[in-house]
């Protein structure tokens, strides 16, 4: 809350005039520092309200912003001050926000959780890691968003791969009932037709893990630079890769299985067209 | 004639003709859902910003409303100043905060906002009426239900804690008169309306005289730009936010989704494309010989690529409403997932069903089916006749 207040709040000019008081320093991101033609050294004058008499602050440090997903979408700017300073700008008095309490070892959290639990009124101890799930709610929801678009393209692709192997198998009717008549059996058949269907999945497969890679790398390329942030879009985990190379491979093999069955149970003199 | 033969060479192949259907529609589905996206929030957000009336929001300097603490100080002079202008028909102030009732179980937190109920534009009465009198509130379902309360119960509610006297501050005895539905809260929040007096009071010396937004209506007639324009002059420590800009706004903050809307929408028009092309392809192929008898006895060559263009519209044709039916169904499961970002307000629709929406799925797939069909028919009815039937001949 009280950065937030900060971050929409803060007026900034350029400070000319000499000042009594040595003025104090603070930190400010690498965004404002470029819109605003900040350098380290600047001062300005930070105020609560537009037209308020500021406070004058030296730039002492210009951060990066880490990879945060629960500030993603939001192109504001951010200043890290000392917290009396910040509370003296706001008239905030000796309030706080929040505390970030470091605990000795991992197995004295819960501990400590209960402890100032039982004593708090009016504020609540969370486990940093329950408030990590909190604030990415929206990147679940995202990820849930795109497992089901994920679900829908798969059932599209399989469709898609079904149909073209039907006519890759239908192209070689001809060829499949020569090789019946000269005493091939339908089983021989079937599983030529699959070992083909699989290295095509293979090769198909191999082909799409590069446009995943290229197209996850023009993704992070481009969001990184439209929210300007070092947080990556999309990642081509090992996982993903295994997953996609054996779907691909299932619904190969099974459109070229049903395909090439429907083949052989066609009778040979029918597939020469008589 | 023509027709028949387009139907009686997709009829000959069956299997083939009815995955190619099925692969067109899960396109057409898509394709549908992802238009629908790609405009679908923006025109949503549309109508719930425009839904009550107000053209115009007030919000702290380079704030939107409600993404921040911050207030407006002196707000009753300045919204003064406001009511004054000739273009302006009413301001609704608006102060938010957060209302804690305390029960056995602990405490039930939630949203509170301080409104002027008579010209408020925040939620809908759907039971009870509107606040009339100091410390008489409205609730929405969520809170009444986490309170197990009903309409005409009263409850003791606090704006804040004192942790150093480990007391509830600016506590108060309120009076549910009225089951409201908040316009812009999240489908989970618990949220309830107070006279705006009543929640500074309860707030106290740090809230009095102070607004969080301020909503205003123009008289018909009056331009919202030049009113904005005019009253962020007139007061420089607010900012006016014009629905236009709102949208823009949004249009920033959830610009991902109509980007991955352009992406995908473009990737099912591509892959319904390509897999109309491969079946008209192949079955021309497959009919080489066929397709030279018929030039051979004199069919001309544009009623041949009508017949093949035809058979691939048809697919499209076939598939289209199917898909458009698939697309509705998916666009509802795929919006009740993002109906749980958190923040969201529940009546906000990522994926709005409009007619220009399904026209414009339905007019790109028919656009592809024609061009999946040109090519491959075109080349086959291009073939020199002789050759061709001498090829087909031997084999």
């Amino acid at each position: 809350m009280l950065v937030h207040t900060l971050l929409f709040a803060l007026a900034i000019a350029a400070q000319q005039d000499s000042v009594r008081a040595p003025a104090r320093t603070i930190a400010i991101d690498e965004r404002l520092a470029t819109d605003a033609h900040l350098r380290i050294g600047d001062r300005v004058s930070l105020s609560a309200q537009p037209g308020d008499s500021g406070h004058v602050a030296v730039i002492a440090a210009i951060v990066r912003r880490g990879a945060d997903p629960a500030e993603v979408a939001r192109s504001e700017y951010k200043i890290r001050l000392h917290l009396t300073q910040l509370q003296a700008l706001l008239g905030y008095g000796d309030r706080v926000d929040r505390y970030a309490v470091a605990t000795r070892n991992d197995a004295a959290i819960a501990d400590a959780q209960a402890r100032i639990n039982d004593a708090a009124f009016g504020f609540h101890a969370h486990r940093s890691r329950d408030i990590a799930v909190q604030t990415s709610a929206t990147f679940a929801v995202v990820s849930r968003f795109h497992r089901a678009i994920g679900v829908i393209t798969i059932v599209a692709s399989a469709i898609f791969l079904l149909c073209i192997m039907l006519l890759k198998v239908d192209e070689r009717r001809r060829d499949v009932a020569a090789l019946r008549l000269m005493g091939i059996s339908a089983r021989t058949i079937v599983r030529g037709v699959v070992l083909e269907a699989a290295g095509i999945a293979i090769v198909g497969s191999a082909v799409g893990v590069a446009l995943g890679a290229a197209a996850s790398w023009l993704v992070n390329a481009h969001y990184q630079d439209v929210y300007r942030t070092p947080l990556r879009f999309s990642v081509v985990s090992g996982d993903i890769v295994v997953l996609a190379v054996s779907l691909s491979l299932v619904l190969g093999i099974a459109a070229g299985w049903l395909a090439a069955k429907r083949l052989v149970s066609t009778p040979p003199l029918s597939l020469f067209g008589r | 004639m023509l027709f028949t033969l387009a139907a009686a060479s997709l009829i000959r192949h069956r299997t083939r003709t009815l995955l190619a259907i099925l692969g067109v529609a899960v396109s057409a589905a898509m394709l549908l859902d992802m238009v629908m996206l790609s405009s679908g929030m923006r025109e949503s957000f549309r109508g719930l910003l425009q839904g009550q009336g107000f053209q115009l929001r007030l919000s702290p300097k380079g704030t939107l409303p409600f993404d921040t603490d911050a207030t407006i100080r002196n707000a009753d002079s300045l919204l003064a100043l406001v009511r004054a202008r000739p273009g302006v028909l009413a301001v609704s102030p608006v102060l938010g905060g957060q209302l804690h009732v305390p029960t056995p179980h602990g405490a039930v937190t939630s949203s509170v906002l301080g409104i002027i109920p008579s010209v408020e534009g925040d939620y809908d009465v759907v039971g009870g009426r509107q606040p009339a009198a100091p410390n008489e509130m409205v609730a929405n379902r969520q809170l009444l239900d986490a309170l197990h309360l009903r309409v005409g119960d009263t409850l003791r509610g606090a704006a804040g804690y004192d942790a150093q006297l480990r007391a509830l501050s600016g506590e108060r005895t309120l009076r549910i008169v009225g089951l409201a539905r908040f316009i812009y809260m999240a489908a989970e929040q618990k949220g309830a309306a107070v006279p705006i007096e009543t929640l500074r009071r309860m707030q106290g010396p740090d809230a009095d005289d102070r607004i969080s937004l301020a909503m205003i209506r123009l008289r018909p007639g009056a331009n919202a730009d030049s009113e904005g324009v005019a009253i962020e002059r007139l007061l420089p420590r607010v900012t006016v936010i014009s629905i236009a800009a709102a949208l823009n706004q949004v249009d920033e903050r959830l610009s991902y989704f109509r980007q991955l809307a352009v992406i995908l929408g473009a990737v099912s028009l591509v892959v319904g494309f390509l897999l109309v092309t491969t079946l008209v392809t192949v079955s021309v192929n497959e009919r080489i010989g066929e397709i030279a008898v018929m030039r051979a006895i004199g069919v001309h060559r544009w009623r041949i690529v009508l017949q093949i263009v035809m058979e691939s519209g048809a697919m499209m044709l076939v598939a289209a409403p199917l898909g458009l039916a698939l697309g509705l169904v998916t666009a509802r499961y795929l919006n009740s997932i993002l109906a749980r970002f958190p923040g969201v307000p529940a009546r906000l629709d990522f994926f709005l069903f409009q007619p220009s929406a399904a026209f414009t799925a339905l007019g790109l797939l028919a656009l592809s089916g024609v061009l999946a069909g040109v090519y491959p028919s075109w080349r086959s009815a291009s073939l020199p006749i002789a050759i061709t039937l001498r090829q087909e001949a031997v084999g």
